[in-house]
């Protein structure tokens, strides 16, 4: 019964969200423009569904690319600056104001400076917006070693590349992790709304704001269904990805 | 002191980089396997920094006000629209959580919903709810371009304060919430005395990501909206002259930069009094 | 022989600075072969830096520290001891096997034998049935009892031990004090063990060794001599007499 508990309660209030949304919309005659029906919303989201496909691959394929090259190059970066004390302490305040930065603003420039026919600038935005959270967490976990780990290792006489490779990595791992679940919901974010800024249009964003342009208000609905649909997608990867990594985490 | 060094460092290397790629990168960019991965150098693509400075004290059209003077009206503009967003959505997000502490069902039932929500687009929605703007209207207040802005920004700073403040909330030790028991108080008085003063450390590395958040849902709303007198919309329409003024654009840019910079210091203000001598707590909103 | 000599060792911390203490001041100590010896004290006494002087973790201001007749620098290399601390240290992502074959891993042992030894040592703590466990998984006891299999994985003469059993409950205490005793027999391990407790350092040892508080001086070493170790032991008139020994060591 405990499983009930957890689960019921959201489930109930996602079938009576539903229900009540058809209703209101119904019964209170609102217009499409303001707020679809969900039935209305469905109905477009299986019609268009290869259309809502070919854009998903695409923002996804953006948004993969990013998140790859991002994590890499964080993670590198990370372990570059975890050998420096005050590299480490310098970076991770820079980091943190780069962040606080609306990055997804760089999509116009970025766009001038490759081709227009270029899917670089959508991924490497999402990209910027993915290495922050990367970093930040893995220097972190690189950092935070266990006292008694140390002291363990040095009785072992084992230091420098052995320690890291031993201890600090596998106690870095909870950390990227971290860093990447934010960041893959991120990077798919970031994918679908640098369309909004101009460049090659063949994905979730284009197709949302043409549906918009045109008051095809449901079927733009179901293209924004299709863009949750993949950012989920993204982030349960992710923590299949963590319990397959840790195994350690899963058994407690 | 250190965190000023740092961001200034960051800062030189910036620089450093891109005016050092400018000189040794290929003019048309670096192609690998007809992919290009590396940007173009030219002064059209890639002004020089110094370029883009100058560009700031000159007029944005013939015979106007000067760039800089522009850019910050805009700023100014967006940072007022998200000031009432992240407002909106600060207080949502304190409500529900406050909610949620209260009664173990609603979390149970929302909680999930609510984190979720980090992991999809929301702010894709932006180019609906600018729908809204000219058709529908509150009695004799029409629905206009800003408030959906706002809008826009208030849900996106709603949800990581809600999971934020709520980990706070909870984060008493069972100890203390005995104490505050035994002292027979209720739950109104355990939560100001208690729970709120336990919440600050979670709440203010919250607000600062619903800061950010805020000022990415106001920049990507003006956009959708097509909001003027926005550095949204400042972007996008320098963007468009990039090929002949190219350094202008960057004006913009530094602008948007600028507006990130003053939510998170105005965050950071409203910590000064409220968290000397505390250690803040980083949540992991997903 | 001798397992350790220490002879007039000194350990200033932090010299010539405003926080300048003096843990340990003038300390001479013996260890024989196969002895059992305990280091009590109050907090602040030494007793900890002295045992890292041995491990070589830490450096003497002055005067030597000999271990299984080399230098402890030397010895540490060679690995001539293992060492427990109060916290098990165990890696959390490795399983128990894998964490009681760390230091065989450092030292390139070749797969099988490393498997073979590892199963055997956790044979002698009681814990074959958990070598495919994580450590998250055991309790505090358990874990420890994972720590101790791992500091006698390579067969060192000398064990040295931190209040490896200070975070545990009274009834476990007693049960891995026990244990402890009968592994040290049955390797003819030498072991230099700190700790708080009174009641234990009696029970265990063949020497208690009493520490005054901060300059760290050596107060009295009491030789006990019980008629067995066990429960019945602790019920004894030698036991209690060498208590009250040891207590009055410690007040004066």
């Amino acid at each position: 019964m405990k499983w009930a508990r957890t689960v019921l309660p959201p489930v109930v209030v996602g079938v009576l969200g539903l229900a009540g949304w058809e209703l209101t919309v119904k019964l209170g005659r609102i217009a499409p423009f303001i707020l679809p029906a969900p039935s209305a919303i469905w109905a477009e989201l299986v019609e268009q569904r290869g259309n809502v496909l070919d854009a998903a691959l695409a923002s996804g394929a953006n948004a993969l690319a990013g998140l790859i090259g991002g994590t890499v190059v964080a993670v590198l970066a990370a372990l570059l600056t975890s050998q420096a004390r005050w590299l480490s302490d310098v970076s991770v305040p820079f980091a943190a104001v780069v962040n606080a930065l609306p990055i997804i603003a760089l999509a116009p420039i970025l766009n001038n400076m490759f081709d227009s026919t270029s899917s670089v600038p959508r991924r490497l935005v999402a990209g910027i917006i993915v290495f922050f959270p990367v970093f930040v967490n893995t220097l972190r976990g690189l950092r935070e070693v266990d006292p008694t780990h140390r002291e363990l290792m040095d009785s072992y006489a084992a230091g420098g590349w052995k320690f890291a490779r031993l201890v600090r990595l596998p106690s870095a791992l909870p950390h990227l992790f971290t860093g990447l679940r934010q960041a893959s919901s991120l990077a798919v974010i970031a994918a679908v709304v640098a369309e909004y800024f101009g460049g090659l249009q063949d994905g979730l964003g284009a197709r949302i704001t043409s549906a918009a342009a045109f008051t095809a208000y449901p079927r733009a609905w179901a293209f924004v269904a299709g863009a949750c649909a993949l950012g989920l997608a993204f982030y349960l990867t992710t923590l299949l990805l963590e319990r397959l990594a840790m195994p350690w985490k899963a058994r407690s | 002191m250190r965190r000023v060094f740092g961001a200034l460092g960051g800062f030189a290397a910036f620089v450093a980089l891109w005016e050092g790629y400018k000189a040794v990168g290929a003019p048309e960019g670096t192609a690998v396997w007809g992919v290009h991965i590396l940007p173009r150098t030219d002064d059209l693509s890639m002004p020089h920094l110094y370029t883009v400075i100058q560009r700031l004290g000159h007029p944005e059209l013939a015979g106007g006000r000067p760039i800089w003077r522009v850019v910050l009206d805009a700023c100014l503009f967006t940072f007022g629209i998200t000031a009432a967003g992240f407002a909106a959505g600060v207080l949502v997000g304190f409500l529900l959580a406050a909610l949620m502490q209260r009664f173990g069902v609603i979390e149970r039932g929302l909680l999930p919903y609510v984190v979720l929500s980090q992991t999809v687009p929301l702010v894709a929605l932006a180019p609906l709810v600018a729908g809204w703007s000219g058709r529908l209207s509150f009695g004799p207040y029409p629905w206009q371009d800003w408030m959906t802005v706002s809008t826009i920004a208030a849900y996106l700073a709603f949800f990581p304060v809600a999971v934020g403040l709520l980990r706070g909330l909870q984060s008493p030790p069972a100890s203390g919430v005995e104490l505050m028991r035994s002292y027979a108080a209720g739950w109104w008085r355990t939560f100001v005395k208690l729970r709120l003063p336990s919440a600050l450390p979670f709440l203010f590395p919250a607000l600062r990501l619903a800061g950010a958040a805020a000022v990415v849902g106001a920049v990507v709303g003006e956009i959708s909206t097509g909001t003027r007198g926005g550095i949204g919309r400042l972007v996008i329409e320098y963007a468009r002259e990039a090929t002949s003024d190219p350094a202008k654009v960057y004006t913009a840019m530094l602008g948007a930069a600028l507006l990130g910079l003053a939510v998170a210091g105005f965050v950071s203000l409203l910590e000064i009094p409220l968290m000397r001598h505390r250690r803040r707590v980083e949540v992991n909103v997903i | 022989m001798t397992a350790v000599s220490i002879a007039g060792v000194t350990k200033v911390f932090n010299a010539g600075r405003s926080d300048e203490v003096t843990a340990l001041s003038d300390v001479d100590l013996t260890v024989d072969s196969g002895q059992f010896v305990s280091l009590i004290g109050p907090s602040g006494c030494g007793k900890s830096t002295l045992l890292r002087l041995i491990a070589d973790l830490i450096e003497p201001t002055s005067g030597t520290v000999t271990v299984a007749g080399k230098p402890a620098r030397q010895a540490r290399r060679d690995q001539e001891y293992g060492i427990a601390f109060q916290q098990a240290g165990l890696f959390e992502w490795r399983t128990v096997r894998r964490n009681v074959e760390l230091p065989l891993e450092l030292r390139r042992t070749p797969r099988q034998q490393r498997r073979a030894r590892a199963e055997e040592m956790l044979g002698l703590v009681g814990l074959s049935d958990f070598g495919g466990h994580y450590p998250a998984q055991l309790s505090g006891g358990m874990q420890q009892r994972v720590a101790i299999a791992r500091a006698l994985a390579v067969h060192p003469p000398l064990l040295l031990m931190d209040e490896p059993f200070g975070a545990l409950d009274e009834m476990t205490r007693e049960r891995l004090q026990t244990e402890l005793l009968q592994i040290c027999a049955k390797t003819e391990t030498s072991t230099v063990f700190v700790t708080h407790s009174i009641s234990e350092a009696v029970f265990l040892s063949d020497k208690v060794v009493v520490m005054s508080a901060r300059p760290g001086r050596i107060v009295a070493t009491i030789d006990v001599e019980l008629p067995s170790r066990d429960e019945a032991a602790r019920q004894s008139t030698a036991y209690f007499d060498t208590v009250t020994a040891v207590r009055k060591a410690l007040r004066s």
